[in-house]
């Protein structure tokens, strides 16, 4: 009688999807001042996270860094896998970016505005795309005028409808809610609530705590350029070494 | 090809885009236009009322007044991308840094072309000068030059955009580099209007054209490196 070998298979660890945005070390110096000083986290792929912290705690600039508008001076930052600083052309593609500056120019229309930015993201019908994210930000009244004329909310939300452009993987945002109406904001909380539905992870830095956590899955704060808790899900501290800057680069 | 492709499109958008912002703010371009005509009608009162003096001056006094002229130029188009955070944005598409160069060096090679083609003509009634016969050497001449002054431009005023003191610095960086254009331009007008008498106006297109692509290639290639922070 054939004897039958079973051959069990090798055991594995419980696969982990791999991180939307992973950072290690990860510090920024502006002069020998440090905005981050070794921020070491995890964001899952598809969760809503909050970045909490006063002003001057490093939210800006780590989320500048994801966007690759900044260069990390120490450690390293991974947006799907791909590092921000040697392969921010892989990364620019996933990304869309609310900073706090509205990026318009105001002798072009909001129109053009949109159409501009949906043809430097490679879209096909630029000004097809630009009009129906024009509708989703309410202002398709206003899409033929030019966008020096519009109020600070109207101007927010023109520069929350180029976010709308493309199909990107993580969106950062910046004081979302900032310079907005009450209508505004209520469309900030949709869109967020929207790529939630849809599996976008979401970055947001605020100062309106409360507001934003009702729509997070959970939190990081920030103070002082470290990350000095965490909690919810989608985000986690990585334990991979102490935090902090080598102290002779940072003014005392 | 593709890239290639991609490249313009993006170059041609970006140039298109600066266009419509410059034709839209007529009183920039328009105090420009204005600034290099009084730099001319300046140059001719200081020069005085003799005719031979002025025709020989000429080529000079044009050419200063393009560079003068496109110094305001370039800063301003570069001024559009600052004004609002529009520069870093610009940098963050998905799309590559030298395509990003060629398109702000395409509207400033426009808008010194036009500066130039306005000139030309009150240069020629300012200072009694005859362009007919010397028109096609004349329009060479101003496109080789106006090509050379984009791409210098385009570079420091990347250099500079985030300058406190960028009115001053983008002269005091730019005019040093594009001396051997200012040069070779001048020689190339004065040919064109004697007739090339020694027949050396070629010579001088050729190098307003090495000047070109050399300084083309160079902003192409460092570019890039001025929009990171």
């Amino acid at each position: 009688m054939p004897q039958t070998t079973i051959y069990a298979a090798p055991r594995t660890r419980e696969q982990t999807p791999p991180p939307a945005v992973a950072t290690h070390q990860l510090a920024r110096l502006f002069g020998r001042s440090a905005a981050l000083a070794g921020v070491s986290m995890r964001v899952e792929t598809g969760s809503t996270v909050a970045l909490l912290g006063p002003n001057g705690a490093g939210k800006t600039t780590l989320l500048r860094i994801l966007a690759t508008s900044l260069r990390p001076t120490f450690g390293s930052a991974e947006v799907g896998q791909v590092d921000v600083a040697s392969h921010p052309e892989l990364v620019r593609p996933r990304v869309a970016y609310l900073s706090h500056a509205t990026a318009l120019y105001d002798d072009l229309t909001a129109a053009e505005n949109l159409a501009f930015a949906a043809a430097m993201r490679g879209l096909g019908s630029p000004s097809v795309g630009a009009r129906a994210a024009l509708d989703e930000v309410g202002l398709t009244l206003d899409a033929d005028r030019r966008a020096g004329a519009f109020s600070a909310g109207m101007r927010r939300r023109l520069a929350l409808g180029r976010l709308l452009l493309g199909t990107p993987s993580l969106v950062l945002l910046d004081e979302p809610h900032a310079a907005l109406d009450a209508d505004g904001m209520l469309l900030v909380d949709r869109l967020m609530e929207r790529w939630r539905a849809e599996r976008v992870t979401v970055v947001v830095a605020s100062h309106q705590a409360e507001r934003v956590l009702q729509l997070a899955d959970g939190w990081a704060s920030l103070e002082s350029g470290l990350l000095v808790s965490a909690g919810g899900t989608g985000v986690s501290v990585l334990d991979d070494a102490p935090a902090g800057v080598p102290a002779a680069a940072v003014r005392a | 090809m593709n890239a290639l492709r991609a490249d313009v499109a993006v170059a041609w958008q970006i140039a298109r885009k600066d266009a419509l912002a410059e034709l839209r703010g007529r009183q920039a371009a328009g105090s420009t236009i204005f600034f290099a005509g009084l730099v001319l009608l300046l140059f001719g009162f200081a020069l005085g009322p003799d005719s031979r003096r002025l025709t020989e001056a000429a080529p000079g006094l044009l050419w200063l007044a393009i560079v003068f002229g496109s110094l305001l130029t370039v800063a301003r188009l570069h001024q559009l991308e600052a004004d609002d955070g529009a520069l870093e944005e610009l940098a963050r598409y998905p799309i590559e840094r030298h395509a990003i160069f060629l398109g702000k060096a395409l509207s400033g090679f426009a808008a010194v072309l036009v500066l130039g083609g306005l000139l030309l003509p009150l240069v020629a009634i300012l200072y009694g000068i005859d362009l007919a016969a010397a028109w096609p050497a004349l329009l060479a001449t101003l496109v080789l030059g106006a090509i050379g002054i984009s791409a210098v431009g385009t570079f420091y005023a990347g250099v500079t955009v985030r300058m406190r003191a960028r009115e001053v610095m983008l002269p005091l960086l730019m005019l040093p580099i594009i001396a051997p254009l200012l040069l070779a331009a001048v020689k190339a007008t004065s040919a064109a209007l004697l007739g090339d008498p020694l027949g050396d106006l070629g010579a001088w297109l050729q190098l307003l054209t090495a000047f070109d692509i050399v300084m083309l290639a160079a902003g192409a290639v460092t570019y890039g490196y001025l929009l990171e922070e």
